[in-house]
């Protein structure tokens, strides 16, 4: 009984804490939702207002049919998802070959790669500014897509073997018994099996490249290449305080597409991401 | 004649040997890394590389004359803001990575005892708690700017005048803007903690909890017995993690104080890029560069020798 009535004590406890916890959580994106739904007079009315009086979409109108907001976005997207195409690509045959050969050296080889996560973009980009200028490939979302695709890769190798991994090795020795080739087999066999683990990698990464700032605002100086992230900041440097309310749309709109991204695909990024911490 | 005679015959080898050969290199694992190998040079090491080589030369980010001189690493570590710098640094990683574990953990905790206990809503709070791990790191500059800001728009300060309490400097002041860029800082990143410590208390074997019970241990005994030891592992890992993550945290700072006010909240990895792209230093800048490559790796290695032996662990 003693017992009963302490866990109910813990149970109201529990739920006290959660509603705290979830309030810090929450209350930067209802205030930035409520800035954005306001009118320029009703921002300056503060928290009184924290549900506007007269609530107005006119925020995300003025921003929405600006064409050049609507190609920061576009830019994000193309950049975000070539670049996370891009790390399948060159990640998928090393996740393969960590997960079907044994060699002597692969751990080791592994935690090389996993090692490369842990330089910041600042570092290299120091001295990949100047090669990309000689080369020609400042202002093109070439170059920054090659450098999400490295920035990518350590994590995207780790991430597709574990999705190999949990493929059973019968198809593909089938496939080899009636003389397919390994690469082949790879191709044919692995890779359409491992899709969904494929498919986590890739929007994890996508969500990722979503955020990256330093990249783009170092190596794209014409403002039509500019991605999302980039604008915004730029944005908030050009606004004052009569503006905040248009200033917190775009930022709703920015964040919005990673906050949706996650939410239909939350099961297999945490599965992800717990897998890899586990094993990390 | 007899050159001929060898030559059809090394191509008739050569034929009988063509499929084995790509055979042979299909099945050496290293074919299959050279995508990765390739890129990993040419944007990982190359550039690191050149890093080292550019903090031993006066070079500048608009010439190209250059030439070898010790003078920049001398004038950086005499530079006396560099110990600001890296005193400011070490505030903010280390209160950013105790306050993100914690937290973190603190919900992993009261996640797994409200599953336990069958409570509504935990899969919804963490959800809530991971939302704000994939806002972008300017984004989260700038919504907690909003927050923090004196101007009418701040949250805080205005609600803090609506209770007849006086606002706080929150980011005009040198003390207080560096609070501000920790609340921030672990705004975001408890998420990252707050999982991995999940998937760890899961992994506990619950039999542990059952023998501490029938011993008559207390939930803070168990907490410091088992649950804790249980999670060295975890932890270790994760503190390397988030110190690197925190040491390189660039973009939720300039879009919060851009540094400010003064140089209160100027850490190291902004100082770098500040040097290289706002005074084209680049011999400067690859000092700094290499500076935070070392003291990642020294810190890394540091966690790392805390790491339990396998052999006792399993």
């Amino acid at each position: 009984m003693t017992h009963e009535a302490r866990e109910k004590w813990g149970d109201a406890l529990t739920y006290l804490s959660a509603i705290v916890i979830a309030a810090f959580f929450l209350t930067p994106l209802a205030w930035l939702l409520s800035l954005s739904l306001r009118t320029r007079q009703e921002v300056f009315l503060g928290a009184s207002r924290f549900i506007p009086k007269r609530p107005t979409l006119d925020n995300f109108a003025q921003i929405l049919s600006d064409p050049t907001f609507l190609l920061y976005l576009w830019n994000g997207l193309k950049l975000s998802a070539l670049g996370g195409l891009g790390c399948l690509l060159v990640a998928a045959p090393a996740a393969y070959a960590f997960s079907r050969f044994w060699f002597s050296g692969k751990s080791a080889l592994m935690m090389t790669i996993l090692a490369f996560q842990m330089i910041s973009p600042l570092v290299i980009l120091v001295p990949l500014y100047r090669y990309m200028s000689r080369l020609g490939l400042l202002n093109s979302h070439f170059g920054v897509t090659m450098v999400y695709i490295a920035i990518g890769v350590p994590m995207c190798t780790w991430l597709v073997k574990s999705a190999i991994d949990n493929i059973p090795k019968s198809l593909e020795e089938a496939a080899a018994i009636d003389g397919c080739s390994r690469f082949g087999t790879f191709w044919r066999i692995t890779l359409p099996l491992a899709a969904p683990g494929l498919a986590s990698a890739f929007i994890l990464i996508v969500i990722l490249n979503w955020s990256q700032f330093l990249i783009p605002f170092l190596l794209l100086n014409k403002d039509a290449q500019l991605p999302i992230s980039v604008a915004i900041f730029n944005f908030a440097g050009t606004s004052n305080a009569s503006s905040t309310q248009v200033l917190a749309a775009a930022c709703l709109v920015a964040v919005v597409p990673a906050i949706i991204a996650f939410l239909l695909l939350q099961r297999m990024i945490v599965g992800a991401l717990t897998a890899g911490a586990v094993k990390g | 004649m007899p050159t001929t005679t060898a030559a059809a015959m090394g191509a008739a080898q050569r034929r009988v040997a063509g499929p084995s050969l790509a055979r042979r290199i299909e099945a050496n694992p290293f074919t299959w890394l050279v995508p990765v190998a390739v890129m990993l040079g040419v944007f990982y090491l190359y550039p690191i590389l050149d890093v080292f080589r550019l903090g031993l030369t006066n070079a500048s980010l608009v010439g190209s004359d250059e030439r070898y001189t010790i003078v920049t690493l001398q004038a950086m570590f005499e530079n006396p803001a560099l110990l600001d710098i890296l005193k400011t640094t070490a505030v903010f990683t280390i209160a950013s990575v105790v306050g993100q574990q914690a937290f973190g953990l603190a919900i992993a905790l009261l996640v797994m005892r409200g599953e336990r206990r069958k409570l509504k809503g935990m899969v919804a709070l963490r959800t809530l708690v991971l939302v704000a791990w994939v806002i972008p790191g300017i984004a989260n500059g700038l919504i907690w700017q909003m927050l923090f800001s004196e101007a009418p728009f701040g949250a805080i300060n205005s609600v803090l005048r609506m209770m007849h309490v006086s606002p706080v400097a929150w980011l005009s002041d040198p003390n207080i803007a560096m609070l501000s860029a920790v609340i921030s800082n672990v705004w975001r990143g408890t998420a990252f903690s707050m999982i991995v410590f999940y998937a760890a208390l899961k992994a506990i074997d619950p039999t542990l909890y059952e023998a501490a019970s029938v011993d008559g241990a207390g939930h803070l005994q168990k907490l410091r017995f088992i649950t804790l030891p249980q999670l060295r592992a975890a932890i270790l890992v994760n503190s390397i993690l988030v110190t690197i993550q925190t040491l390189n945290t660039f973009d939720a700072i300039i879009s919060l104080t851009g540094g400010g006010p003064g140089r209160a909240t100027e850490v190291l990895s902004l100082f770098t890029f500040n040097t290289v792209f706002r005074n084209y230093d680049l011999a400067g800048g690859s000092v700094l560069s290499v500076l935070m490559l070392v003291i990642s790796l020294v810190l890394a290695l540091f966690y790392a020798s805390f790491m339990p032996r396998r052999e006792v662990s399993e």
